[in-house]
């Protein structure tokens, strides 16, 4: 990957990363959309679709809701795509492994995220005293300046989790990629599917229904006859 | 009637309660303790708008919910009952409503009060409240969501506010 | 007194100013910056550049609700401010609307569209991605926004127009319930993912299809402790 690369991932992570919360909020935060982006302005939209249905499902359970801050699964999104490619095409090793493992060892660094994404709201908190007090001044035209500065903590924010993601995840990945890539491809697709599987459980677990479990139930076993009939 | 989650949340029937505390503890029934929204009828209707038809709720004066809590028509339900603050939380108590446990879950800043977490601020007035809470038996816990974990209040208050 | 009519281009830049609502959510007011920068062009056709100040006070207090439905409250808020300078009493005032509606508005919206419309759209684009397909994230994106910018519009004009009433329409929708059958509707779609990709897998290993029904066992434990609070991340 050239320093061209690294800039346009670094722009996505910072649009993605605004659309979490900031602006808009049309969803291309969610890792099923952020990642192949991803993968797209990098030039393989493919790989990052594979990393963005594993966190997608993962996390799809998981509600925003009222101050709780969750880990940033956009930016753990985007890092793993910038992993698997960068570290993947380093090591010379692609496919579908390759995307688990840079998934696999982008999942804890979300953590950092959360540290950054308070941060830019502590930082918002003095933004929003300034912009109060320009306020009580009858100075509306600053009231939204200072409202406006905040896109700039939280995208900074994002880049800072993204650029924390991607240079911890690479010297990880770049370690332990060629001793565990064996074992991953060996364990195959049943590694692939059991990930997808607890992510299917925990959303499942999350959900506020009180059928969920037989709905779950009449729903697989149907599909799996249908399937097997055939 | 079994209380599953008392709760001081000022911002009452939210995301937190519906989407979090409902599903976790299994409620069936929310029951809303406020003298002033109990008045009116506008606040009563946005609230009931936020709620499913499988839940049942009820909003009532502090004696109203607890006479109501203690009568017989809630006998098989779950219910989750709501605060707004810790006057409201002491005075069910001692109208004779049994709760094993308090949970904390948002409680604004306002001026004097200290910020213990991010969703939490006290004074020293609501010390003194949640003190005569616990002297009737009850666990103070602060616990925003279920996913959090939860810490009993003496923790907080040791660790100071700001 | 003149009657103040706000002009279609005022609600158009509200609807987009909706947007930026959360630019500065702060942990101290959350919304309150957002808030009042949404209402601005509808403040500014009532009252000129000199906004009084007892409506910067109101508008600029803490204010959180889902960003979905701010529309809706900004709608009816710029409606009372205009009544009570009319003259006329509405039953609840601008102030005290706003702080009575903001939770259980956001509850509306968490249940709904965070629990019920994203689940739904994301589980459907899913099955798409299982099968290689590229178009799995612009199909989430067409589901999951299509009622979003809608309801934003609607939210603005129904607010505006039927003022207080806005609120009994929205219970005559019945969105809680709403959300319910879209979460139903997420629990058979992920039961639908499972077996496919149960089937897929047993397939791959060439070991008889009857082996995916074991999957479902699994499933149902990791989600009871999923219900009990294990994190997926434990899971793994």
């Amino acid at each position: 990957m050239v320093v061209g690369d690294y800039l346009l991932a670094g722009l996505v992570a910072m649009l993605t990363g605004l659309d979490r919360v900031a602006l808009i909020q049309i969803m291309i935060s969610r890792p099923l959309v952020a990642a192949p982006l991803t993968g797209w302005v990098l030039g393989n939209p493919l790989v990052g679709m594979e990393g963005g249905m594993l966190l997608e499902l993962l996390w799809l359970g998981r509600l925003p809701v009222g101050a709780a801050i969750p880990p940033d699964d956009t930016q753990v999104a985007v890092g793993a795509t910038v992993l698997a490619l960068s570290v993947g095409h380093l090591l010379d090793l692609h496919g579908m492994p390759m995307v688990i493992l840079a998934v696999l060892i982008a999942i804890p660094l979300g953590k950092f995220g959360q540290v950054f994404d308070r941060l830019a709201r502590h930082v918002n908190d003095r933004l929003a005293l300034s912009g109060h007090d320009a306020l009580m001044t009858g100075d509306t035209n600053g009231l939204e300046r200072y409202h406006l500065f905040g896109l700039a903590s939280f995208a900074l924010a994002s880049l800072a989790t993204a650029v924390v993601i991607v240079l911890i995840g690479s010297f990880a990945l770049y370690s332990v990629a060629p001793l565990l890539i064996g074992a991953v491809r060996e364990t195959g697709l049943s590694l692939q599917y059991s990930l997808i599987l607890v992510g299917a459980a925990s959303l499942l677990g999350t959900i506020n229904v009180n059928r969920s479990a037989s709905l779950f139930c009449a729903a697989f076993i149907g599909t799996m006859l249908v399937l097997w009939m055939r | 009637m079994s209380i599953v989650l008392a709760r001081i949340d000022s911002r009452l029937v939210h995301g937190q309660v519906l989407e979090a505390w409902v599903p976790y503890v299994n409620a069936d029934c929310i029951v809303v303790a406020n003298d002033e929204v109990a008045g009116a009828s506008f606040h009563c209707m946005v609230m009931q708008a936020a709620i499913p038809s499988s839940i049942k709720l009820i909003i009532g004066t502090l004696e109203e919910t607890a006479s109501i809590l203690s009568s017989a028509d809630l006998l098989k339900k779950r219910v989750l009952l709501l605060f707004t603050n810790s006057e409201d939380a002491l005075k069910v108590c001692q109208l004779g409503v049994s709760y094993t446990k308090l949970n904390l879950g948002n409680m604004h800043s306002s001026a004097g009060k200290d910020r213990y977490t991010c969703t939490i601020a006290l004074d020293q007035h609501d010390i003194e409240k949640l003190q005569q809470v616990e002297d009737h038996g009850v666990t103070i816990v602060s616990q925003c969501v279920p996913t959090d974990r939860e810490q009993n209040w003496h923790k907080l208050i040791r660790s100071g506010g700001r | 007194m003149k009657e103040i009519r706000l002009s279609w281009l005022t609600f158009l830049r509200m609807y987009l100013r909706s947007f930026l609502l959360q630019a500065s959510w702060n942990f101290e007011k959350l919304q309150n910056l957002g808030f009042f920068y949404l209402i601005l062009p509808g403040l500014r056709s009532i009252y000129g550049d000199e906004i009084p100040a007892d409506v910067r006070q109101r508008h600029g207090a803490y204010f959180n609700t889902h960003p979905y439905f701010a529309p809706l409250v900004a709608g009816t808020t710029l409606r009372l401010e205009l009544l009570s300078l009319a003259g006329e009493a509405p039953a609840v005032d601008a102030e005290t609307y706003k702080k009575m509606v903001m939770a259980p508005l956001a509850a509306m919206g968490d249940a709904l569209f965070w629990g019920g419309v994203r689940p739904l759209a994301a589980l459907i684009g899913l099955l798409i991605a299982s099968q290689g397909s590229l178009w799995a994230p612009v199909v989430f994106l067409v589901l999951f926004n299509l009622p979003h910018l809608l309801f934003r519009g609607i939210g603005l004009a129904l607010g505006y127009v039927q003022e207080l009433k806005a609120i009994e329409t929205i219970q005559k929708c019945h969105l809680p319930d709403l959300a319910i059958r879209l979460k139903e509707s997420t629990t058979v779609l992920i039961g639908v993912l499972c077996a496919y990709l149960s089937f897929k897998g047993c397939e791959h290993q060439d070991i008889s299809a009857a082996w995916g029904f074991i999957q479902l066992p699994i499933v149902l434990l990791f989600a009871w402790l999923a219900h009990k609070g294990v994190t997926s991340l434990f899971l793994v």
